[in-house]
């Protein structure tokens, strides 16, 4: 077995009020991916900020080839070979590829007295990294804020690795890429894997753990839990490391009547992402949307809830037609919406927790205008018990929270203005395995219990299959196929979702029978 | 119901006095509260003049403008904004009143509402080309800066109106219950704002659209109506402050309220309102303005003079904006 490149032993670190780090180790060995798994304030974030030099521990070794070191600052780290690519993406969006790439180190030749950047080399050694990493469509002479978020990723990767990276720290890669972009990923993943870099892998998405990582190191709650092999080990038995309890099922469907028609749409318009879209969704059902990234689903559901007002086509709630130009409208009909982007679109994420879970309902917390703040506070205090919140209360800033957490708040912010119809845009993304079943099981709860109609959208295809009685499948702007619950299978779905490939038919087929 | 499996202990704890008394001293707001009392007594300590109740009065009736104009100015500072037109509405204002009332030949009365109407257009078209067209406030303000400013000396062709009948400067000049009439406006401006931001459901859309605009309308919030309010209500304050300026000063002329912007947006920043938006109070505010109306006045007893009055009140600026990164960085630590 080869010796780890890098090594941490007893990592202690604490912030104050929080004991982020308890005795953790943690190692890489050169041509190996170790998969970091961990719920939302697990301690994942700590470490890799630990080992790319952002934080430093409290107590602990860390050993890279066998020697001590600390790193003062991540610029030290990212000299001694230790790159990370973070969540958002580091990138200058005015600035082109070659430029981001060599960002702080371009090379640079003599002009007269100065020394000036070398704009041909830089170039040319940019095209060289790509190539390199078998990527040829890249052209590092464009702007990257004109690059798709797959090309930009790739970007990011070259620029570690002009550092001669040896380490790479990959925190969430996939959570914005299209199915295409995550196959090339893994494809640029393996090929490091194979030169010898080490990777550190961090996903919620146990399968492409299982796809791709040679070890998995899983933390609880700032704890070390274990270390083992990808072949050892199965899902349930990750799960259930991570929460600390067993998961039976994940996706938890009830049993519901399904009833009356709440949300009817016809023929809706809003170029460029979409072109005439119809669909129906009744009381106590929840209608899945699948569709690759750009395929009009948070477009269209935008247009519902009135964000993104209609150009042509018709909304009726109940039967009775409405317009909808202004999200208030949109409330008033009993629409909510969790949007897809939780910390831009669906917290303030400055405020509080109370002021968050009130904020779509604040009349009902008011008498004339004015706020009660007793009511407020008690119904804030009912969300924590209800969906079981963790924080310190009311009082606590929702930025504080972790990511799950922050989705429940956003989840009851939307219960509290007591739906017809809840729209539900990548309602788990970037969410711990544990909320997530609990966000699963209270909207099969909603549905079966109370009668909501629920549209929800998802790119895991999973999710699309456990929760949804009916799937529609968006395609470039349009529903390319509807399948019921017993119809619907990974391959139909996929296969309706990308292009016209001879794929559509057998979607459509499945549509009619 | 598996989901109240783990019930989550919420407990409430209610800080003890000392640690309540602490968290208020060291509020942005309890910080300049101090800066103030530190500063009368300084002042006081060095000329008798300064802490004499006619003094006290006179520098009250002075700050009355700036002061109305700083509560609209607050609400729009802590939605992210800024409106750079309100010393061009005042001039705007005042010459409007003097035209509707020498030239036009309307009743006095009659003209003061009608300014005040101009004033509020003034604000709310500004507003309008904030929300609809999505200019960016300082850019719109400082083009209406201009706009209005012109307009106001187009109108007037630089001649001013005087000779207003004697009851028109009670406002400006005259007392009502000890006090200087247009303290009263203040007082009830005061009052008023502060219920309005802390206590209803605007205040509150104030202060998520300051957090994050985005965020607030996808709560449902009415995020153009609360724009378009908040300057409108910019521009009849402005108007306000026009009115009573005239009153005050006995004449109408087209540069009046030149620079009026500047004072204003330093008592609210001084209170402690983000120049980014999403915190700030009415108390910071008026305690910001108390605080520099105070120091030129002091200073200028003790025989500073204007120039080196200005430098101190930068200075203070800059000390007060130190002292509140500091202990906000402290906070983010707890």
């Amino acid at each position: 077995m080869t010796e780890p490149i890098l090594s941490l032993r007893d990592i202690e670190k604490r912030f104050p009020g929080v004991h982020a780090l308890r005795g953790v180790s943690f190692d890489v060995r050169p041509g190996e991916v170790h998969a970091l798994l961990g719920e939302n304030g697990a301690g994942k974030s700590t470490l890799i900020k630990i080992i790319s030099g952002v934080h430093r521990p409290d107590s602990g070794t860390m050993t890279l080839d066998g020697k001590p070191v600390h790193f003062s600052n991540p610029n030290d780290a990212q000299n001694r070979g230790i790159a990370t690519i973070y969540q958002e993406l580091g990138l200058y969006p005015e600035l082109i590829g070659a430029e981001n790439i060599f960002m702080g180190h371009a090379p640079r030749r003599r002009f007269g007295p100065f020394s000036i950047v070398d704009w041909p080399e830089m170039e040319r050694r940019a095209r060289e990294i790509l190539a390199d990493l078998n990527i040829h469509d890249l052209d590092v002479r464009r702007k990257v804020g004109t690059l798709n978020v797959g090309n930009r990723q790739r970007v990011e990767i070259a620029k570690a690795l002009s550092f001669n990276a040896r380490i790479l720290i990959m925190d969430e890669p996939t959570a914005a890429l299209t199915e295409a972009d995550v196959e090339r990923l893994f494809d640029i993943v393996r090929l490091l894997r194979e030169r010898g870099v080490g990777i550190i892998y961090i996903s919620h998405r146990l399968n492409e753990v299982f796809e791709l990582a040679d070890r998995v190191t899983v933390l609880r709650d700032g704890q070390y839990v274990d270390t083992m092999a990808v072949k050892d080990v199965a899902e349930p038995e990750l799960i259930s490391m991570m929460v600390g309890r067993t998961i039976d099922n994940l996706f938890p469907k009830m049993h519901a009547e399904i009833g009356e028609v709440v949300l009817e749409v016809r023929d809706l318009k809003r170029e460029p992402h979409t072109r005439g879209v119809s669909f129906s969704v009744r009381a106590g059902e929840i209608v899945g949307i699948a569709g690759l990234v750009g395929s009009g689903r948070s477009e269209t559901a935008q247009i519902v809830f009135g964000t993104l007002p209609a150009e042509s086509g018709e909304i009726l709630i109940s039967g009775q037609p409405v317009k909808i130009r202004h999200p208030a409208e949109a409330v008033a009909h009993g629409i909510a919406y969790v949007p897809e982007d939780r910390g831009l679109q669906g917290l303030v994420r400055a405020m509080t927790l109370r002021e968050n879970n009130s904020m779509a309902v604040l009349k009902e917390v008011s008498r004339s205008t004015f706020i009660q703040y007793g009511s407020e506070k008690a119904m804030a205090l009912e969300a924590i018990r209800q969906l079981a919140i963790r924080a310190t209360g009311p009082e606590q800033i929702a930025n504080k929270l972790s990511g799950g957490n922050q989705q429940k708040v956003v989840v009851s912010k939307w219960l509290a203005s007591k739906p017809k119809l809840l729209i539900m845009d990548e309602p788990t993304r970037g969410v711990d395995v544990g909320a997530k079943s609990e966000i699963h099981r209270l909207m099969s709860q909603l549905a079966a219990e109370n009668g909501l109609a629920v549209l929800m959208i998802s790119s895991e295809l999973p999710e699309i299959l456990g929760m949804s009685d009916r799937v529609l499948v968006m395609r470039e702007g349009r529903i390319a196929a509807e399948f019921t619950r017993a119809e619907a299978t990974q391959e139909r779905i996929a296969a309706a979702m990308m292009s016209d490939n001879g794929a559509a038919p057998a979607a459509a087929q499945g549509a009619a029978s | 119901m598996a989901l109240q499996d783990a019930p989550v202990p919420v407990t409430e704890t209610r800080k003890p006095l000392g640690a309540r008394v602490r968290h208020l001293l060291l509020s942005q707001e309890g910080v300049l509260f101090i800066i103030l009392v530190v500063s009368v007594l300084f002042l006081a300590a060095r000329t008798d003049k300064f802490l004499q109740a006619s003094n006290l009065l006179t520098q009250g009736r002075l700050m009355v403008e700036v002061g109305l104009v700083a509560l609209p100015m607050t609400f729009i500072i802590i939605t992210g904004g800024i409106d750079l037109s309100v010393g061009s509405i005042l001039g705007l204002t005042a010459i409007m009143l003097g035209v509707f009332w020498n030239n036009v030949g309307l009743p006095l009365e009659l003209s003061v509402v009608l300014a005040l109407g101009v004033a509020t257009l003034a604000g709310f078209l500004n507003g309008l080309f904030i929300v609809r067209v999505g200019v960016p406030p300082l850019i719109m303000t400082l083009a209406t800066l201009a706009f209005y400013r012109g307009l106001a000396e187009g109108i007037s062709e630089g001649r001013s109106v005087r000779g207003y009948p004697e009851w028109f400067y009670r406002v400006g000049q005259g007392d009502f219950l000890g006090l200087p009439t247009q303290i009263w406006f203040l007082i009830i401006g005061i009052i008023i704002s502060a219920v309005i931001l802390s206590r209803t459901t605007f205040g509150r859309t104030l202060y998520a659209i300051g957090n994050n605009e985005v965020g607030a309308r996808f709560s449902g919030l009415r995020v153009d109506r609360a724009k378009l309010l908040i300057y409108s209500f910019s521009g009849l304050m402005s108007g306000l402050a026009g009115w009573i300026f005239v009153s005050r000063v006995t004449t109408t002329r087209s540069d009046m309220g030149s620079g009026l912007e500047l004072d204003v947006i330093a008592a609210v920043v001084l209170g402690g309102t983000s120049i980014f938006g999403g915190t700030g109070s009415i108390t910071g505010t008026v305690i910001g303005m108390i605080l520099i109306q105070l120091l030129k006045n002091g200073l200028a007893l003790n025989g500073v003079t204007a120039d080196a009055t200005i430098i101190v009140i930068g200075l203070v600026l800059i000390f007060s904006i130190l002292v509140n990164n500091f202990i906000q960085s402290r906070r983010q630590v707890e």
